[in-house]
């Protein structure tokens, strides 16, 4: 998919009521956020909690073209080492850009967290603002502004061509192959 | 661990609280005075203000020497008595005074203060009186002048300019000429800097019996007389030799200056209340500064030894500093004399359910004798006080829930008939486009809010986008209970990140158990339908009731809210006041 693609820049401040199975979430909670497309931001973890951590975290992510909504992942790492999902808030990016307010001016948002079971486990403060590719004057600051992208990849397989992770199929005839 | 018995967990928190300062000068607020206001119904921000005056073109009354002139402010009361709340000292033989008296009063939001100020020439056989003692009556008059409180705050200098009235009014030639008085209001200076300041240490020596120490600080300020008062208390990290706290807020002023020494004491958190000192530190806040900004630690000191033999050993743990900075929290005053503007937004409700207009017993009925109707006293009550806090006075004014002529039903009409632009001029323009409108249109339903909060949120947004100083209020007046509940939900979910709050009044005797989940103060947060939260309360909604005699109107209880919704705006959003 080619095509200029819209920068978000996004702050993580804090969350809200975090809770799984009922109870708060006590420690070691981060977020995950990622905008269709392989390449997510991961912030680190929350040092004291009780349920309202706070990360405080700037990341600035590709939307690639075809993206329509942003997600909002919580986990926390229990004792165990074992992760578990908090809550996940999938936003449609209509919802908050395209507005009556302009893309470029600083929105803060909370959205409803809810959990593998469809029940509500919390809520997530962040805040958002498009920038657009003619703030990234010099090169200088382009390198620098990539840096802070922490990439996780979740997926072994990189599709070094196509960056945005998105598969390109194409059908073909079944009987063809007998 | 022996938590059953003692307040383990409050023990812990965190503590950024005043002691009772034993210095406390007449004129400086205090705790127990915001208690003693709040115990009375005075809600919300208030803050001293002291003002100043001097005048200037008095005229000269006395035969051989100029006149000696002296001031007395009085107080206008909603009755239109007036009660006298202060008088200057007479500065002798000037017609352009400067008095040095100055009167401190308490600036109430959401009340309209009147001022009356009058100006006397004290005769020359009364000069080694005691001002208080003077009578009035046989002092000679030498002008008047009268103005709101809030228009002097207003002002980008906090001046304001009053031209003098003489005695006799109705003869306008001798009127002229009674001189200009300039009054000038300042803020009482009022804990307005903090320093936040994280603290660390290193080395602790071991306490516990079979872990490590649980530590935490305790800060106390030490007041003239030796007396150690604590002000603030970190909270315990267990198990930690090498603690890292939490930031600590101290407020300048109630340390009571950056040169005042400080005691920090490390003690050991044990469960039966009995901590152990593990070690203190005396320095001052500039002391600490210098400690932060050289990067090094200071040595702990444990008091041995008891009488004679005392002296301090030193100990190898050190007290460090990983934050030390000074921010100030700028008041709604300063925000005011930034040249922010707080503008007034109207929508009311024209649905069926309020009744006939021409019958007396409908809500929207106009008496003749003048008697306003409940939704007159609602304008009036709230736009009396916001009209000084708007420049140019035009204010947006919509109807709902009615038919205009020769139209469908609009949830969102202009009042004052035009299809270009919703504004009136003044208060006094917002009722004649509704009396005017009453007779225009016919009353319909049902009653949405939706559109009329989208319309407000559009010009905040544009605003807020211009950058402007503006923070709207929206005042919705509605004899019903909302229809559209789930649509009202989202727009004003939209809406919770602009500069805007809703104030919804109820007037009528419908019950509005319903209306109340919208303010967040009696329920959740609102949610929309796409899983958005609401960033702020925006939204207050109260049902009308006359007031009865000495009560403070509900309506003005919702307006001494708005200055706290204002400054959490600006503070989130970091706007600083500019000055």
């Amino acid at each position: 998919m080619g095509g200029s693609s819209k920068t978000l820049e996004i702050t993580v401040i804090s969350g809200e009521n975090l809770c799984v199975d009922q109870k708060p979430v006590t420690e070691n909670a981060y977020v995950i956020v990622r905008t269709e497309s392989i390449n997510c931001c991961k912030t680190s973890m929350a040092r004291e909690d009780g349920g309202h951590p706070s990360w405080n975290e700037k990341f600035l992510l590709d939307m690639p073209m075809h993206a329509r909504s942003i997600t909002f992942e919580v986990q926390c790492k229990i004792s165990s080492g074992a992760v578990r999902s908090v809550g996940v808030a999938r936003i449609a990016l209509s919802d908050f850009l395209g507005g009556s307010v302009p893309e470029s001016s600083l929105q803060f948002l909370s959205y409803r967290l809810r959990n593998w079971h469809g029940r509500r486990s919390g809520v997530i403060n962040f805040s958002a603002r498009v920038k657009s590719p003619e703030e990234d004057l010099s090169k200088d600051q382009m390198k620098e502004e990539k840096e802070m992208m922490v990439n996780c990849k979740s997926g072994e397989f990189e599709n070094e061509k196509n960056e945005c992770g998105v598969v390109t199929g194409i059908p073909v005839r079944w009987n063809c192959y007998k | 661990m022996g938590n059953c018995c003692s307040d383990v967990a409050g023990g812990r928190a965190a503590i950024g609280g005043t002691a009772g300062s034993v210095h406390n000068p007449a004129d400086t607020p205090n705790d127990a005075v915001d208690n003693f206001l709040k115990s009375r119904g005075y809600h919300g921000l208030f803050s001293q203000i002291e003002l100043s005056f001097s005048a200037s073109g008095l005229r000269d009354r006395d035969v051989l020497s100029k006149s000696d002139p002296m001031m007395v402010l009085y107080a206008r009361g909603k009755n239109g008595a007036l009660e006298e709340i202060g008088r200057t000292e007479v500065v002798l033989n000037s017609l352009n005074p400067t008095w040095i008296t100055k009167h401190t009063l308490i600036y109430h939001f959401e009340v309209v203060q009147v001022l009356v100020f009058r100006v006397y020439d004290v005769d020359t056989q009364f000069h080694n009186v005691d001002v208080k003692m003077l009578k009035l009556e046989e002092q000679q008059f030498l002008g008047e002048a009268t103005c709101a409180l809030s228009e002097i705050i207003t002002k980008p200098d906090q001046s304001l300019t009053l031209d003098l009235q003489g005695e006799d009014s109705t003869r306008s030639t001798h009127s002229q000429n009674c001189g200009k008085l300039v009054v000038h209001a300042e803020e009482c200076v009022n804990s307005k800097t903090s320093v936040e300041i994280i603290f660390r240490c290193s080395d602790l020596e071991y306490r516990d019996l079979f872990s490590k120490s649980d530590p935490f600080l305790l800060i106390l300020k030490v007041v003239e007389g030796g007396t150690q008062i604590p002000i603030c208390k970190t909270e315990v990290v267990k198990n930690d030799l090498h603690p890292l706290w939490k930031s600590v807020f101290l407020n300048i002023q109630q340390v009571g200056g950056k040169d005042r020494p400080l005691i920090i004491e490390c003690y050991n958190f044990n469960s039966n209340g009995k901590h152990d000192l593990m070690g203190k530190v005396q320095k001052s806040l500039a002391e600490l500064e210098k400690l932060y900004l050289g990067g090094q630690g200071e040595k702990l000191f444990l008091p041995t030894g008891s009488g004679q033999n005392y002296h301090n050993k030193l100990l190898k743990s050190q007290l460090y500093l990983d934050k030390f900075t000074e921010c100030v929290q700028h008041t709604f005053l300063d925000y005011l004399a930034g040249g922010f503007e707080l503008n007034f937004m109207v929508a009311i409700d024209f649905t069926a359910s309020n009744g006939n207009p021409r019958l007396p017993d409908s809500l929207h009925y106009i008496d003749p004798s003048g008697r306003p109707n409940a939704y007159q006293r609602a304008i009036l009550e709230v736009g009396e006080v916001l009209q000084f806090h708007d420049t140019d006075k035009r204010f947006p004014t919509w109807g709902f829930g009615a038919r205009p002529i020769d139209g469908p039903v609009s949830h969102c009409f202009n009042l004052n008939g035009s299809s270009h632009y919703c504004e009136v001029e003044g208060i006094q323009g917002i009722m004649m486009a509704y009396t005017s409108a009453l007779l225009n249109v016919s009353l319909a339903g049902p009653t949405l809010f939706g559109p009329v909060i989208t319309n407000a949120a559009l010009i905040a947004s544009q605003s807020a986008t211009d950058n402007g100083r503006k923070y709207f209020v929206l005042l919705i007046i509605t004899d019903g209970v909302v229809t559209d509940l789930q649509e009202t939900k989202d727009a004003l979910v939209k809406a919770s990140d602009l500069p805007l709050s809703i104030l919804i009044v109820g007037v009528g005797g419908a019950d509005f158990k319903e209306m109340e989940i919208l303010d967040a103060d009696k329920g959740e947060r609102l949610e929309s339908s796409s899983g958005r939260v609401a960033s702020r309360d925006i939204v207050q909604f109260v049902p009308f009731r006359d007031v009865q005699n000495g009560e403070i109107s509900v309506v003005q209880a919702l307006l001494a809210e708005l200055p706290s919704q204002f400054l959490t705006y600006m503070r989130s959003r970091k706007i600083q006041p500019n000055l």
